[in-house]
């Protein structure tokens, strides 16, 4: 997940350029100078001018200081670098907030939750007899908090709250 | 007198009592968790304040963020890892502190200063907005204008990484609230023929993923930090009385810092700690003794960032400028519950703004016993499991930005998909906070840059020539300016020994 500076930078600019082009393609309003086009244009002027000197490794220099000051401040331990699959565990998250959104009204909360904490569980390092537990106990949890103290009614799908 | 006496009627009703203590619990074991930051335990709280009346809700976000700051010390002083950004500055000490035996003493000058700072900060909140309310009842879009670019441009100066970074980030945040069609123009702008676009980012769903998603992402990524050893503790207040009385300048300096940084947009509890630690440094008649388990930076800092939490709400209820990301947070709440920020609010609302001092008193005040309960439990709550906690939090993600938006599952798109940018971004030295910042603040930014320019007729003489708005020009281009200053004083003290 780590890229180059050259990348960002690269992503910044050429965002920039778009936002700038497809503001100035913007309807003005009839009689006024300055209209919805005014604010993405400069904001997009902005950010090919930031990406432009990303590339170029402008203000790097404040980067290193912060991160030499990080590093004093942490025990070695922390400071190994982890297996590099670790970091594609970080897609999970958000990779099971999207199964949320597709699943949650068909099957219902209490299921696709159990899932989501289940999967996620496990994939923190826990021991099936936390992680199996959890999963049971924690949707029924929130849903209570949710449909009692905050009146707010989760998908109920194919197994709604029992009460 | 009526409208105070009002103000306490809105504040003792049974359910702001409950939020103010149910939310104080939820802040300290937050806090005390290591990677759970003060930000994220309040963007979490959003949701369920959109189901409570507008004093609770701004009672759950005030305590919870309090009673989070001070209990980020916790596994500072425990663990030397911060619970919070606000505290990292003055971890080395206290935990210097606890290996010389003495973690009594300082956690009980964390939570003894913070509290006495928290209160600090009210009254200077309660002295100045109403003064500044004046004043900017004469401000027009101009002053606007600059006195939101210096927030944002302060905003990236706190950032601990590259000034051209931390700006890029907040243009970004600025370019995200241009999607949708309420702009000038009332056009539809980057919709792509999406209907669920044309409403725009909604700010709590792209918070809970910045803030909350992205930091279960993070620690995925990461080791479980140590474990608390159970350690006995003494005392926790016995001689606070007496380091009052023996630093009572570190204390009002500390005060005085936090207060006005908290008053400058842009600017809060982080930034707070850092310049206390150093000023207390810079004047201490023994500065070798910090960082060996000294308590007058401990004592500076810790006051200096509680009392910039209150103070950090001047800017953010007269402007709707917001001091740190937690009155970022705040400002979302306070739009969401009718009470729209501004000058007027003080007059047409005021006591509303009275129930809100009062808040903040009474949360200073229980923020000692639970503050002691906490500690005590500490060992229990920073050893919970990492794998329990994070699923917890990922479901309240998904079900909490949901609720918000009136049960529309795109905002549960958004928050992944501000989960995986504020990851990516954290990873690569881009400060989200500063992109949040440009979130909360873009729609009034180009409001108040279009509406100056139309009145003006296209012209950007105006933005200069009105005696405080160039002050407040003159202020952010400071800002932008400040880090090429500190790159060349760097660059010639390092130089200086080598031609030596």
């Amino acid at each position: 997940m780590l890229l180059s500076d050259r990348v960002t930078g690269g992503v910044i600019a050429t965002l920039g350029a778009t936002a700038f082009f497809y503001g100035s393609k913007l309807p003005p309003v009839p009689g006024q100078q300055v209209g919805p086009s005014a604010f993405p244009m400069v904001v997009g002027a902005g950010l090919v001018l930031c990406g432009v000197m990303i590339v170029l490794g402008v203000g790097r220099h404040f980067e290193e200081v912060a991160e030499a000051d990080v590093v004093s401040h942490s025990t070695p331990e922390e400071l190994e670098p982890l297996p590099a699959w670790r970091n594609w565990l970080a897609l999970l998250p958000p990779a099971l907030l999207i199964f949320y959104a597709l699943v949650s009204e068909k099957l219902g909360f209490l299921p696709t939750a159990a899932i989501m904490v289940l999967t996620a569980s496990l994939a923190f390092g826990a021991r099936p007899k936390l992680a199996v537990p959890l999963a049971i106990i924690a949707p029924f949890v929130i849903n209570l908090i949710f449909l009692k103290l905050l009146r707010v009614p989760l998908p109920g799908g194919l197994l709604p709250f029992p009460w | 007198m009526n409208t105070v006496i009002q103000a306490f009627g809105l504040v003792f009703q049974p359910d702001v009592m409950i939020a103010i203590v149910a939310s104080a619990f939820y802040g300290l074991t937050v806090g005390a968790l290591p990677g759970l930051s003060a930000t994220m335990a309040t963007a979490l709280l959003v949701p369920v304040t959109f189901y409570l009346s507008p004093i609770a809700a701004i009672a759950t976000i005030i305590t919870a963020s309090a009673m989070a700051i001070f209990s980020g010390d916790i596994p500072g002083c425990l663990l030397r890892i911060p619970g919070t950004p606000a505290s990292a500055a003055y971890t080395d000490e206290a935990y210097a502190m606890t290996r010389k035996g003495e973690a009594e003493t300082a956690l009980g000058i964390c939570l003894w200063f913070s509290a006495l700072g928290g209160i600090a900060g009210t009254l200077s909140l309660m002295l100045i907005a109403p003064l500044l309310a004046e004043m900017a009842l004469s401000f027009s879009t101009y002053e606007n204008f600059w006195l939101a670019m210096l927030g944002l441009m302060c905003s990236t100066l706190v950032a601990r990484s590259s000034p051209i970074k931390a700006i890029a980030a907040m243009l970004l945040g600025l370019l995200i609230t241009c999607i949708g069609i309420d702009n000038p123009g009332g056009v539809p702008r980057f919709t792509f023929g999406s209907t669920d676009l044309l409403g725009g980012i909604e700010v709590i769903p792209a918070l809970v993923g910045v803030f909350a998603l992205a930091e279960v992402m993070r620690s995925l990524t990461e080791r479980e930090p140590p474990k608390l050893e159970n350690r006995r503790l003494g005392s926790i207040l016995k001689g606070q009385w007496e380091l009052t009385k023996k630093y009572p300048k570190q204390q009002a300096r500390g005060n005085l810092i936090g207060i006005i940084i908290g008053v400058l947009p842009g600017a809060g509890a982080d930034m707070a700690a850092w310049v206390s630690y150093a000023m207390a440094k810079r004047f201490s008649k023994t500065p070798e003794k910090f960082g060996t388990g000294h308590p007058e930076g401990l004592i500076e800092a810790g006051a200096s960032n509680n009392a910039s939490l209150a103070s950090g709400w001047v800017p953010a209820l007269l402007f709707g400028i917001p001091g740190d990301t937690i009155t970022a947070i705040a400002i979302g709440v306070l739009y969401m519950k009718g009470l729209n920020p501004g000058p007027t609010l003080f007059s047409s609302q005021a006591s509303s703004m009275y129930a809100l001092y009062i808040i903040f008193i009474i949360g200073n005040i229980i923020m000692i016993p639970l503050g002691i309960i906490m500690i005590r439990l500490a060992s229990k709550v920073v050893g919970a499991p990492r794998s329990a906690v994070m699923p917890v939090i990922m479901i309240f993600c998904a079900v909490g930005a949901f609720a918000t938006a009136g049960n529309n599952l795109f905002a549960v798109y958004c928050v992944a998909i501000f989960g995986l940018i504020g990851f990516v971004m954290e990873k690569n030295g881009y400060p989200v906070a500063a992109m949040v910042l440009g979130i909360v603040m873009g729609t009034m930014v180009e409001q108040s840059f279009v509406t100056s320019l139309i009145k003006s007729d296209g012209s950007i003489l105006p933005f200069f020539s009105r005696p405080v708005s160039s002050v407040l020009a003159a202020m952010t281009f400071g800002a932008l300016l400040w880090p090429v200053f500190v790159w060349t004083m760097r660059r010639l003290r390092t130089e200086r020994p080598a031609t030596a």
